[in-house]
């Protein structure tokens, strides 16, 4: 079996919260999600974490501690040995003509794994990242990349 | 060759006159087309001298990008969509725009929004210099800068403004007031010790020269040094110490970050930055962040004062954006918001003094798929035409992989079938996504494309022109986007 098949089994195997646990959880009221009028279901999306302002959702306060699933797409990494990548709402689009530089998107979620070495995939292939919610600032030693909400101890495939 | 002639016969004798006579007389649609003769019938050419001239750009909204934004309005609008009219489809002169690029086929923003602006073609990523400039080779840019339309009607007395969506440095809304020999120098320039200057120094040299009276959009962080605050909240990140928006403020320019500054200004000059990048696509801003159509009336508000008149471009910027990223929802509803601000352009002036224009800089290699009944959700699947009634029937067009698709795609870009496979191919191993309905209607859905390529590129289609006001009538047939300065600068000084 493939590294990638058995996590991704894994993933599937019913591990992600529910909506109802995570507001059993939080008690938080039902308008979380900046984009979704429902409550986000599992595997989430990296915009379920986000308000239209950029601050966190409650939703996403209520699950700071739990490991649970995203679903997104892997930025390219900054290094292949970072120990972690970026997981994006929409494929890391580079436009020539859009930005000068790189620019990451608002609604990205830091997604630190258990192994050091990434197993990269495509930018525009979806996967899935499970792992334990952790939000505040935190600067990563290697790279400097500052991350606001990441998940920890995470596996992906 | 009889058949043919008694037909032309039957044709002729079907005169104007005996039309109600015909079979068809009493559809809607027989009436609709009768009454919309009698509306072109009724039109007389505007032949006043314009006061105002007011430049819409949806950047990359050409024709196909224009008819998935036409049916999401409507069928937002709770029609079909098909039939419904945006503000700009009622203007009563119409033409076809070639937009390709001295030396490019398929063209980018700079060059485009050149053409409109000094009314001669230009090179690719190159703003407002001529032929001989070459990109990126600032010596060239002083032998070669030519005189924008801003400055002939500052010249004339007029005020001058630029909005946009996007950051205010590249493209569309610097040929308003720069020139350069590469679109991205928005921050700094090239090497020391050459008399190249910056894109953002470039807006307020224009806007202390008071060629530029008005500046909205995004862009903060080419204004205030590496790491120092932008009136929006963010950093800057120019290299040199130069703080543009404390120069800017020095300068009497009133400089907002946000909606409550924005509408707390008076009266200009004024800037307003509101994002480091760009500003907010429609589907993600913030309330606190102005909308298109609030800075059209703000813009619109404060060069008003001026009873000379002004000339004015107005961008939706993040069409163009969400198109690159293969992400249709995104572009249309940024094109939704921009037609919202020409309605209301439209109804903040007169037609008798105001010329509008509404156009674009260029289209994207997006397509739509057919076969698909009426009333289809743009933004979704395609559903078959039903054979009775209007409305599409309940089943979804497959391809001949027995998968139903979007009715809109792209040529290449993100969403490519084909991806990256371990040892570097690209394949579709397991074939084409088998899309849902709820996939597909996600803001945040990329639409399926051929080509694999890390952004979904423009095209060299032709781009409609919609216009009103004096000398509107100037507009028809197919023309090269450089005419659009001569169709302003005639109506402005009419000879």
């Amino acid at each position: 079996m493939e590294r990638r098949d058995f996590l991704r089994l894994g993933l599937n195997a019913g591990l992600g919260l529910s909506a109802g646990a995570g507001l059993a959880l939080t008690g938080a009221k039902p308008l979380l999600a900046a984009n979704a009028g429902a409550l986000p279901e599992s595997p989430f999306k990296p915009r379920d974490l986000y308000e239209k302002d950029r601050s966190f959702t409650d939703f996403a306060r209520g699950l700071q501690g739990r490991r649970v699933t995203f679903r997104g797409f892997m930025a390219p990494p900054l290094k292949a040995d970072a120990g972690f990548f970026v997981l994006t709402q929409r494929p890391m689009a580079v436009c020539p003509f859009c930005e000068s530089e790189a620019e990451w998107p608002d609604d990205i979620l830091a997604v630190y794994t258990k192994r050091p070495r990434i197993d990269v995939t495509a930018f525009n292939v979806k996967i899935e990242a499970r792992g334990r919610l952790e939000i505040g600032s935190y600067r990563d030693p290697q790279t400097g990349f500052l991350s606001l909400v990441r998940l920890m101890d995470a596996t992906y495939g | 060759m009889k058949r043919f002639a008694l037909s032309a016969l039957a044709l002729a004798a079907a005169s104007a006159a005996q039309a109600q006579e015909l079979p068809q007389a009493s559809s809607q649609w027989f009436i609709d087309g009768q009454s919309a003769i009698e509306e072109r019938l009724a039109l007389e050419p505007n032949t006043n001298k314009a006061r105002n001239v007011i430049l819409f750009v949806a950047d990359g909204q050409g024709v196909a990008t224009n008819y998935m934004i036409r049916l999401w309005s409507g069928q937002q609008d709770g029609g079909l969509g098909d039939d419904y009219v945006q503000p700009q489809e009622a203007f009563p002169n119409l033409a076809l725009v070639k937009t390709y690029n001295i030396n490019a086929q398929t063209p980018d923003s700079a060059p485009t929004a050149g053409a409109m602006n000094t009314g001669v073609k230009q090179r690719f990523n190159l703003i407002n210099l001529g032929e001989e400039a070459i990109h990126g080779d600032c010596s060239t840019e002083a032998p070669s800068e030519l005189t924008l339309f801003s400055e002939i009607m500052t010249e004339a007395g007029k005020s001058v403004g630029t909005v946009s969506t996007a950051r205010l440095t590249p493209a569309t809304p610097a040929a308003v007031y720069a020139q350069t020999a590469n679109r991205n120098w928005g921050n700094e320039g090239p090497a020391e010790g050459t008399d190249s200057r910056d894109i953002a120094t470039q807006l307020i040299d224009a806007m202390e020269a008071g060629t530029v009276d008005v500046a909205l959009g995004g862009g903060a962080r080419a204004f205030t040094p590496e790491g120092v605050a932008t009136p929006n909240g963010g950093k800057g990140r120019r290299p040199d110490d130069v703080n543009l928006v404390e120069r800017a403020a020095g300068l009497g320019v009133s400089v907002a970050g946000n909606l409550e500054e924005l509408d707390a200004v008076e009266g200009g000059p004024v800037l307003g930055l509101f994002g480091d990048s760009h500003a907010s696509y429609e589907a993600d801003r913030p309330a606190g962040e102005p909308s298109l159509a609030d800075m059209t009336r703000k813009a619109i508000e404060v060069l008003s004062e001026n009873e000379n008149g002004f000339y004015l471009e107005i961008e939706a910027g993040r069409v163009d954006h969400a198109n690159h990223g293969g992400n249709a929802k995104r572009a249309m509803i940024d094109g939704k918001m921009f037609a919202d601000a020409i309605a209301l352009a439209d109804e903040m002036t007169d037609d008798a003094e105001t010329l509008i224009i509404v156009t674009a800089d260029h289209e994207h290699s997006i397509a739509m798929n057919g076969y698909c009944g009426r009333g289809t959700p743009i933004d979704g699947l395609c559903y078959d035409v039903a054979k009775e009634g209007i409305m599409h029937s309940d089943d979804l067009v497959l391809g001949s992989d027995d998968k139903p698709f979007t009715v809109v795609g792209y040529l290449n870009g993100v969403g490519s079938m084909l991806t990256e496979q371990e040892d570097g191919t690209f394949a579709a191993p397991e074939g084409r996504a088998e899309v849902t309905q709820e996939e597909a209607q996600d803001v945040d859905y990329i639409q399926q494309a051929v080509i694999p390529k890390s952004s979904e590129s423009h095209s060299g289609v032709d781009v409609a022109l919609y216009a009103k006001g004096p000398w509107a009538h100037l507009f028809g047939g197919t023309i090269e986007q450089n005419v659009i300065f001569h169709v302003m600068n005639h109506a402005v000084n009419p000879q």
